[in-house]
């Protein structure tokens, strides 16, 4: 895994600093592609926007988890966890009792959901005695343990969390008096503003600004911390870097990122219902789908952790989306192929490739479009 | 650069000022014969959506549920359809995944009227909240009496706590058990387990049993284990509601321990394919309580369903799904006359035309139901039955359709 990620920063560094033009250009596609997103609620249909909220569900937990395994170094499997005990905290704090059923404040949403983003960075931090001594693979596995403490976690603290059997429901997000559900008859530009369409505007400003937070972080001191601490600890302390707090502070710092992607995840879903077995919305598998993200995204890109999450969580909602409205790959019973099966293929095949022949992700091949024509630019200003 | 942004950007708003995609609601009104219209129903078709899972972990029950259906629209249109509209089904397979489900959802919901089988109890959760708010009627393959408390949801039989009161009835008037006993209850945490537990708590309450509760996860294989446990207990029976593979599990391990009590299972516990295990010869003292038949159940109505499923020639073995997906359906048959007679197809009718349904017929494929009482199971009966390798679909009957007096003061959890 740390050979991975070495590797990884091989190719960064030599793409680094572009020269002004090609910064410039960048930019100026990042704001064409945010206006883009903006205007996609007026165009799409509901099942695209829930599709599309997914995916950026998606975005902002892998965003902290390739912090966590491409900057730090530090493997962790735990991602599941934090989702729960995020969609956990917001739902106790920001909904009411059900009757005396279970604990709730009725507190504001938004305190409500950075309040679960401050207790899943805690939690994180609890962690740190471990992550702190443990390193790879080992940290992997002894990470995994906290989903099944989340699963152990979700059937006895039902009084929390609804228990298994019901769940409970999270009140609706509120902001400015403006409640994110189907009520209000707010209509733009002749589109009735509905749930689908509201939420849409709610993820895509936590995406953006956990998209930015994290470029802030890893380009600054603190990233640079990271790096070091990752790619060699004995000189990472020399040069004056506390190991431990590096480290501490890149779990929380994830932790917190999974916290707000389970908050997303709860709201969702309009339910928060812990899981019966160790395969569910906060189990092993949805841990491993974050890590197949990172990967595929380029381990440390963060532009790379979004196209990862496009193609994980994106691909099995386009496809079966796609599908039932073109009835291609309909079949059913043994051997059938599946919109499901389809993404499961290409994401699997994905990873592979990923590993096989450019361990940098996605993001290396970004990077290197981007940078052959930061030279082809350059070689048009020399023969001016 | 700036300049190129800002063409980028007013070019967007050019987009966005023209040609959104407003003005695409479902309309509503009147047709020429006066019957009231909205979502699902044109002209001369009524269509009623299906969630279901064709590749995933039910994808046996679910496709027979789904042929079952389709045979019901297929005899239903034969017959003249509703409102002089034929019936069209909507199919989409979600493999039991709750998140493709949600997106699939606000894709089918605006197309259909009703739906007539949505699979699995964690996709009925991430939808309860839309079920709700598009007041679109929802028949569940899924028997909790915790989804009661949704108006909008008709749940075809009895459900899995009234179930295992009758079951344990029926164990006690055959004399397998006596009030004072211990029993054991080994069921799978979650809203399937929970709901059958909620039903053996009661009847133990009131015959003084003293129930020894096992809680297990659905991917826990071998309950030897458990089975020691419960016979270090002494217990008299068990209770089950577990998947078919912990059945069988769990009648290995009673044969070959020599504890040889009597194994009480929910409906969902026995699957045919148990027959052809290593537990097979351990299946005769499980005894299965559940409300729609099985294939070859001796009623003349299930024959026909048979027959007419042969004929169809689906490629897939004839299972439980296809005479309770038949039953399911004809439910919604009386259901949408119903809505018809009151000259109201739409949704706010057909939830009106289900609670006024106090005697849904299917020819004995489930018992009698009445969705009158809000929150209440729609029949209290069952039968019981035990696995039988002779017969097609491997379970005959010992006992007919009856309600056990424990059941029928059995106040489920959001009963009014």
């Amino acid at each position: 895994m740390s050979e991975l990620a070495t590797r990884a920063t091989v190719t960064s560094a030599s793409a680094k600093a572009p020269a002004k033009p090609v910064r410039w250009l960048r930019l100026a596609a990042w704001l064409a592609l945010l206006a883009l997103l903006l205007v996609l609620p007026l165009y799409l249909g509901s099942e695209w926007l829930k599709a599309g909220q997914w995916m950026m569900t998606g975005a902002v937990g892998s965003i902290g988890l390739t912090m966590l395994v491409g900057q730090a170094g530090q493997l962790s499997l735990a991602h599941a966890f934090f989702l729960l005990m995020g969609g956990t905290t917001y739902t106790v704090l920001a909904s009411g009792t059900e009757d005396g059923r279970v604990i709730g404040f009725e507190l504001n949403p938004l305190f409500s959901m950075v309040a679960a983003i401050v207790v899943t960075a805690l939690l994180g931090l609890a962690f740190a005695p471990v992550s702190g001594r443990l390193r790879g693979i080992y940290l992997g596995v002894a990470s995994l343990s906290l989903v099944f403490i989340g699963l152990y976690f979700g059937q006895s603290a039902d009084r929390l969390t609804g228990g298994t059997s019901t769940g409970r429901t999270p009140a609706p997000f509120e902001l400015f008096g403006i409640t994110f559900d189907n009520s209000g008859g707010l209509v733009v530009l002749g589109v009735p503003f509905r749930q689908a369409e509201k939420m849409w505007y709610l993820y895509l400003a936590l995406t953006v600004i956990a998209f930015v937070l994290a470029r802030g972080a890893v380009n600054s001191r603190v990233g640079r911390s990271w790096r070091a601490v990752r790619d060699h600890e004995a000189s990472a302390a020399a040069m004056g870097v506390s190991v431990a707090r590096a480290k501490a502070g890149a779990f929380a710092v994830s932790s917190a990122y999974a916290g707000l992607a389970g908050v997303m995840t709860v709201l969702w879903f309009d339910i928060l219902k812990p899981d019966e077995n160790e395969f569910g919305t906060y189990g092993i598998n949805v841990s491993i789908a974050y890590l197949a993200m990172v990967i595929i995204g380029g381990l440390g890109s963060i532009g790379g952790a979004l196209v990862g999450a496009l193609i994980v969580f994106g691909l099995p909602q386009v496809l079966s989306l796609y599908s039932t409205q073109l009835g291609i790959f309909t079949g059913s019973g043994e051997g059938a192929f599946t919109p499901i099966l389809v993404s499961t293929f290409v994401y699997g095949a994905a990873i592979i490739l990923v590993v096989l022949f450019e361990p940098g992700g996605l993001a290396a091949i970004g990077r290197r479009i981007t940078g052959g024509l930061h030279r082809e630019r350059k070689k048009e200003g020399t023969s001016r | 650069m700036k300049r190129r942004l800002s063409l980028v950007l007013a070019a967007m708003l050019v987009i966005a000022a023209c040609g959104t995609k407003a003005g695409d609601q479902g309309s509503s009104g009147s047709d020429a014969s006066g019957v009231k219209t909205d979502l699902g129903v044109t002209a001369n078709e009524l269509t009623l959506g299906v969630m279901t899972d064709m590749t995933g972990p039910f994808k046996n029950l679910s496709i027979g549920i789904t042929h079952g259906n389709q045979l019901w629209v297929n005899d239903f249109n034969a017959a003249g359809g509703v409102c002089g509209r034929q019936v069209k089904l909507e199919v989409v397979d979600h493999a039991y995944k709750a998140d493709t489900a949600k997106t699939l959802y606000p894709q089918l919901e605006p197309k259909v009227l009703g739906f007539v089988q949505v699979v699995g109890s964690p996709i009925m959760a991430a939808l309860k909240q839309n079920i709700k708010s598009d007041k679109v009627t929802t028949t569940p393959a899924s028997w909790s009496s915790e989804l009661l408390d949704n108006p909008y949801v008709m749940i075809v039989g009895t459900t899995y706590d009234v179930e295992m009161i009758d079951g344990m009835s029926y164990l006690q008037e055959q004399g397998m058990i006596k009030d004072g006993d211990t029993v054991g209850h080994i069921y799978i945490d979650g809203e399937y387990g929970a709901n059958g537990l909620r039903g053996s708590r009661y009847y133990a309450q009131k015959h003084g049993l003293n129930l020894r509760e096992v809680k297990i996860t659905s991917s826990d294989n071998d309950l030897t284990n458990i089975v020691t446990g419960l016979r270090g207990e002494g217990v008299k029976a068990i209770m089950l509601t577990t998947t078919p593979a912990q059945t069988g599990s769990v009648a290995a391990a009673n044969k070959a321990l020599g504890l040889n009590v009597p194994l009480l299972g929910n409906n969902p516990t026995f699957d045919p394919v148990l027959l052809n295990s290593p537990a097979a010869n351990a299946l005769d003292r499980l005894y299965v309580v559940a409300s729609s038949v099985p294939v070859a159940a001796d009623v003349p109505k299930a024959k026909e369903v048979l027959s007419k499923y042969k004929a169809a020639k689906f490629p897939e073995p004839p299972n439980a799904g296809v005479p309770y997906g038949y039953a399911v359906a004809e439910v919604w048959g009386s259901v949408l006359k119903k809505a018809c007679d009151n000259k109201d197809l739409t949704r706010d009718g057909i939830l009106t035309a289900l609670q006024q349904t106090t005697s849904a017929d299917t020819g004995d494929l489930v018992a009698a139901l009445d969705f009158s009482k809000p929150g209440a199971p729609p029949t209290r009966e069952v039968y019981v039955a035990q696995p039988d390798a002779s017969v097609e679909g491997g379970i005959k009957y010992v006992k007919p359709l009856f309600e056990a007096p424990d059941a029928k003061d059995y106040v489920a959890p959001h009963q009014k």
